[in-house]
């Protein structure tokens, strides 16, 4: 059952803006309940691989996509499936922390309600669990009823990650998740990135690249559209096999 | 920034060669100095020991900042590695340098047993080694520690067979216990600083290829 292990797996995808040849021939493949860090310079197409994961670039104009995705032995790029349903099981952070207007307790209970449970006990058994898997709990449940837009950065981030949580996803996608965040809450979401493995596979990524050697357990390297190497984390960033990683690793680029 | 940290190892590995020097000439002056009988090179050595010591703490110190400040990565990392333990073996290699210096400043007023050919034929092997794994460290050719665990061999045979000589000068005079239990323990240091050399070959090895090997 090798095959199972793997959530994701990318064949031969290709995806261009217009004319712009953005990823080329990208083949990866995701493991089950680990986390996977693609780091690259800005423009390599890291955001634009994330986002073919759960067909968030469908909503581009001039977006096309060739070669397939499949999400647990699914090609998600074929005409019958259903993005609601992937966008539930892939769910995605982005690098800013994005609250809607709302208060705390709706932002984590939007999803769920969308997805059509209105029981107010299962709610807050939702939103407490939640809120709990990111680490964010017993700051807020106090005030619950309080806006989320006067929660402090890292707090709004990972009540994204909660929002996120709350339908119960099975992959989890992080654009530069910690971006816009100070030493204490990045320290905060890494910690958190490392529980949540457990339940759920991450995918992050990351132009820090001692955090991609921190949190995860697989790397990426993409340059111009092309996954330069991939493998073990440790090994991407002790031995690397390519010189194009090993220069950007050590800073010798351009 | 990342200019700076380059430039910085690049002064870190020059100094680091600087090191090896030096503690390659403790040893080959200290058993010079014990062979010709000669207290005054003997002493020269002694006063490297607080230089060597310096060396070490300096050069771990500015290796550890930039360990923090960089965070390395890949060869970069590798490098740092491998600078951190070499100047650790390098002290030794130089104290080793001092001890023998001591043993020679005590057996200067009175004629060697023999000829003590042995000791500066290992002393030689010993700092050719040292040589060869220093210019691997600067150059990353990796030929030139190729027969390392040979040339390790060697001395291991060199140091029983004076341990075989120095228990028949004993065993046929014991007033030259003294002298032959130091002349054991040289080879026994001398011995310990090939070791040190084949312990720097796999840093260096690993500095250059990233994989680990075994030298012995």
């Amino acid at each position: 059952m090798a095959k199972n292990n793997y959530i994701i797996e990318v064949e031969d995808l290709n995806l261009w803006y217009g004319e712009n040849h953005v990823l080329k021939d990208i083949c990866m493949k995701v493991m089950r309940n680990k986390v996977t860090a693609l780091m690259g310079p800005s423009g390599c197409g890291k955001s634009t691989l994330i986002r073919c994961f759960n067909r968030m670039n469908d909503i581009i104009v001039n977006c096309r996509v060739r070669g397939k995705v499949f999400f647990k032995g699914k090609d998600i790029y074929s005409p019958n499936t259903n993005v609601f349903v992937i966008r539930k099981k892939i769910g995605m952070v982005f690098q800013k922390p994005n609250p809607l207007p709302k208060s705390i307790y709706e932002n984590v209970a939007y999803g769920p309600r969308i997805h059509g449970i209105n029981d107010n006990e299962k709610l807050d058994k939702i939103v407490e669990k939640s809120l709990r898997a990111a680490a964010l709990w017993d700051e807020v449940k106090d005030r619950l009823e309080d806006p989320a837009m006067a929660l402090s950065g890292g707090q709004q981030q990972r009540l994204c990650i909660a929002r996120a949580l709350a339908v119960e996803p099975e992959v989890i996608l992080m654009d530069e998740p910690c971006s816009s965040l100070d030493p204490i809450a990045t320290a905060k979401i890494e910690d958190l990135i490392n529980d949540l493995k457990n339940k759920y596979t991450v995918v992050i990524v990351t132009h820090n690249m001692q955090q991609a050697a921190r949190v995860s357990d697989y790397t990426g390297f993409l340059y111009l559209g092309q996954l330069i190497e991939f493998g073990h984390t440790k090994q991407i960033f002790e031995t690397p096999q390519e010189e194009l990683t090993e220069r950007y690793i050590t800073g010798r680029f351009g | 920034m990342v200019e700076k940290f380059h430039e910085e190892l690049k002064a870190l590995k020059k100094e680091v060669l600087e090191m090896g020097d030096l503690a390659k000439d403790m040893l080959q002056k200290a058993v010079e100095s014990l062979k010709n009988q000669d207290t005054e090179l003997a002493d020269w050595v002694l006063s490297k020991k607080r230089e060597i010591m310096k060396m070490d703490d300096d050069i771990e110190q500015r290796t550890l900042m930039l360990l923090t400040l960089y965070q390395p990565m890949a060869k970069d990392m590798r490098t740092i590695a491998c600078i951190l333990k070499m100047i650790t073996y390098l002290t030794r290699i130089g104290r080793y340098g001092k001890d023998i210096a001591n043993v020679a400043k005590e057996l200067s007023t009175e004629p060697h047993i023999a000829k003590l050919v042995s000791i500066p034929y290992m002393a030689d092997i010993v700092c050719k080694m040292i040589e060869s794994v220093l210019k691997a460290f600067k150059t990353e050719d990796l030929s030139l520690i190729q027969g390392f665990a040979e040339r390790d061999d060697n001395l291991d045979a060199l140091r029983y067979s004076i341990f075989r000589e120095c228990l028949t000068y004993m065993m046929e005079d014991p007033k030259r216990i003294t002298r032959c239990a130091h002349y054991m323990m040289i080879a026994r240091y001398l011995e310990r600083c090939g070791d040190h050399a084949c312990k720097i070959a796999e840093k260096v090895h690993y500095m250059v290829t990233g994989e680990r090997v075994e030298i012995k």
